[in-house]
């Protein structure tokens, strides 16, 4: 993984044409991700979605139902991290009966904190747009 | 460390703008003020949240109040960010299952 993209990837027990919905329906993604959503899921379509008072937004690049989907992400009125500044790849595999699926957020900010310049706004833009995900859930510092 | 205050606290972009006045060092609350338009009481109120979410502490001088940043408030977000996109796919999951095996209930 280089520095600037993250992955991540997840086994789900539905096949492809069952998940993708869920990446692109409106009242079904905010109930995995944020309080709040717009959709238009086709290419050049917008992508609204508010998480916790954060409001990330983005443009649909590729729709291809069920396998992939790529969409750019960012925070409205945010000069560093604008709408279009960072990009998401989801890719959707059918596995047997199950989807195997996997993402790939690119053009991320640096991650260290940096102790001089710049970087430093970066920096917490990048935490605020990021985070943004953290949803009310388990959180994994009560117990650091 | 509650890092979803520490992430509340950040979202705002004034208290950004405060973090990145005293990224490299403590400085005086009436300085910190100096550097913005909004009213000292509402620059105060900024300080109080950032301080209550464990982003800054405050250390009293006389009767002047400095801040400086809590280096292990922004490395628990690093940390945190980690585990972004895996908890909510896990819940992408949890949800899509979940609905699932609803269906195959009501179908059964």
């Amino acid at each position: 993984m280089s520095d600037d993209t993250f992955t991540a990837s997840v086994r789900i027990a539905a096949p492809p044409a069952e998940v993708f919905p869920y990446l692109t329906d409106a009242a079904l993604v905010v109930r995995w991700m944020g309080d709040w959503a717009d959709l238009q899921p086709e290419p050049g379509g917008t992508l609204a979605l508010d998480i916790n008072g954060v409001p990330i937004r983005g443009e649909y690049l590729v729709v291809e139902p069920p396998h992939r989907l790529v969409f750019t992400w960012g925070a409205a009125g945010n000069d560093v991290l604008g709408p279009g500044s960072t990009t998401v790849e989801i890719l959707l595999r059918a596995d047997g009966g199950d989807t195997v699926l996997e993402l790939a957020h690119r053009d991320l900010p640096p991650d260290e904190v940096p102790k001089h310049g710049d970087g430093w706004d970066h920096f917490l833009t990048r935490l605020v747009v990021a985070a943004s995900g953290g949803e009310p859930g388990p959180d994994p510092w009560t117990n650091p | 460390m509650n890092t979803d205050a520490v992430l509340r606290a950040l979202a705002e972009p004034q208290r950004r703008r405060i973090l990145t006045l005293i990224r490299d060092g403590e400085l005086p609350a009436g300085e910190i003020a100096g550097h913005f338009d909004i009213t000292h009481q509402a620059v105060s109120q900024h300080l109080r949240v950032l301080k209550e979410a464990g982003v800054l502490r405050e250390r009293r001088e006389g009767t002047r109040r400095l801040y400086a940043i809590r280096p292990e408030a922004i490395e628990s977000v690093r940390a945190f960010l980690e585990d972004l996109w895996p908890a909510s796919l896990a819940r992408l999951k949890a949800t899509v299952e979940s609905d699932r095996a609803a269906k195959t209930r009501r179908g059964a």
